[in-house]
């Protein structure tokens, strides 16, 4: 594809519009690409002022009240509550992938959970808070993909790997965040399992932003840096 | 008054009144999109609970830089309310009916039981938006319409219309080009 041919697909990615495959490679384009970034900002703030155009409706005043109780819960409790029950949390879960590839998103859950018990309460916990950031990791839109969920409150990362061979004897997958014009930073090294699956957490260093995520392969221990290009690598999306 | 950032500021710091405030003035317009999207009260008081918990908990994470306090609580509004439509099993309200503006490009009216400012400026961001999707083609509009508040993707919507996707891309692309030129310096 073109320059030209890119940023034309900014617009539809603004409105959430772009299909699966095409989404997925203008995702991995947009991790590279400032230019596209910026046009997609800046038809975001269009899409955004769509709104003023729904028909206007009085919300009842007990509303407000309801939206204030929001502020007198401690921030904490709200998303613990919500991992409470396992089924409650699979349901809630599913619902947040906005995805219409909704029958992968099962198959994450379902492999979210299949890792041990140990582990899986607190994955839970990190990839179910409200404003966690997801990324889609992926090369051309074909296996091996990866998903990271992040959750600034918590500091933490969760990536889920999928249809990744085991690396190389003496070598091991790396993760890497990139904040925008900055060096990559080393969340930690990782080896799917033999079924190519892993879900793994890794911790955040505090008040670290990022907005693009990678994974390259590094000698055994991992790099400071990486050695390679990416093979996977993805734009961090967040709600807010 | 208070700039919107600077009350997202003190919800940071664990501010209630800022958050009140902040419902005051974007609560009506996110009830409004949520209404839109999820056609019943209940669920658009849900939707509504939910945009400005999220905005309480991620006040910290708001850059101004991303954009204004306004599009963010409508983009997440928006999220919400299609993440409900969807976890329901439903569609978008918007679906169901024919077209938000009529082809005339006449918005409904705002209501004015709200503070006379606030209506007014609600009726004025409306106004321009309302203008300046009446200068796109209704085919154009009925796209990004489509997309926006019935969260559909292009093939949904060439599905939808029955037109070639290659169309609908067109549509879409062209749509919100222009709408993007038409707002641009037109205020909030």
């Amino acid at each position: 594809m073109t320059e030209h041919e890119w940023l034309a697909l900014a617009a539809p990615y603004a409105l959430d519009a772009l299909d699966g495959e095409e989404r997925a490679a203008f995702e991995a384009h947009l991790a590279q690409c400032a230019q596209c970034r910026a046009e997609v900002a800046s038809f975001r703030e269009t899409a955004a002022r769509l709104a003023a155009v729904a028909p206007d409706v009085s919300p009842a005043p007990a509303l407000r009240r309801r939206v204030l109780a929001v502020a007198r819960r401690p921030r904490q409790l709200a998303w613990l509550a919500a991992a409470a029950c396992l089924v409650l949390a699979l349901g809630a879960a599913y619902g947040y992938w906005r995805e219409r590839a909704d029958r992968r998103g099962l198959e994450e859950v379902v492999a979210l959970t299949r890792d041990s018990l140990a582990t899986r309460d607190s994955l839970l916990n990190a990839v179910l808070a409200p404003n966690v950031g997801t990324a889609n990791l992926a090369a051309t839109g074909k296996p091996p993909t990866a998903r990271l969920f992040w959750n600034p409150a918590r500091r933490v990362v969760v990536i889920a790997v999928f249809d990744l061979p085991r690396a190389p004897s003496g070598r091991t997958y790396q993760l890497w965040a990139i904040a925008t014009g900055k060096a990559p930073v080393s969340l930690g090294v990782f080896n799917p399992r033999p079924d190519g699956r892993l879900t793994a957490a890794m911790s955040v260093p505090a008040d670290f932003v990022f907005q693009v995520t990678a994974v390259t392969e590094e000698p055994a221990g991992g790099s400071p840096q990486p050695t390679q290009t990416p093979f996977l690598i993805g734009e961090v999306r967040r709600s807010e | 008054m208070t700039p919107d950032h600077a009350l997202v500021q003190r919800m940071a710091a664990g501010d209630e009144r800022a958050l009140g405030e902040l419902y005051d003035r974007h609560g009506r317009a996110a009830y409004a999109l949520a209404c839109a999207i999820v056609g019943e009260r209940a669920d658009a008081d849900e939707v509504v609970v939910d945009v400005f918990g999220q905005a309480w908990r991620a006040a910290a994470q708001f850059e101004l830089s991303r954009g204004s306090v306004g599009s963010w609580l409508a983009t997440i509004a928006r999220t919400r309310a299609l993440d409900l439509v969807r976890a329901r099993g439903r569609r978008s309200r918007a679906l169901e009916k024919a077209a938000l503006l009529s082809e005339s490009g006449v918005a409904s009216p705002v209501a004015t039981d709200d503070a006379p400012d606030r209506t007014a400026e609600r009726a004025e961001a409306r106004r321009l938006v309302t203008n300046a999707l009446a200068d796109l083609s209704p085919p154009q509009r009925r796209a990004i319409e489509l997309a926006y508040f019935g969260g559909l993707s292009q093939s949904e919507i060439a599905a939808q219309l029955g037109k070639p996707l290659g169309t609908v891309k067109t549509r879409i692309r062209d749509g919100l080009a222009k709408l993007r030129t038409l707002l641009a310096g037109g205020g909030t």
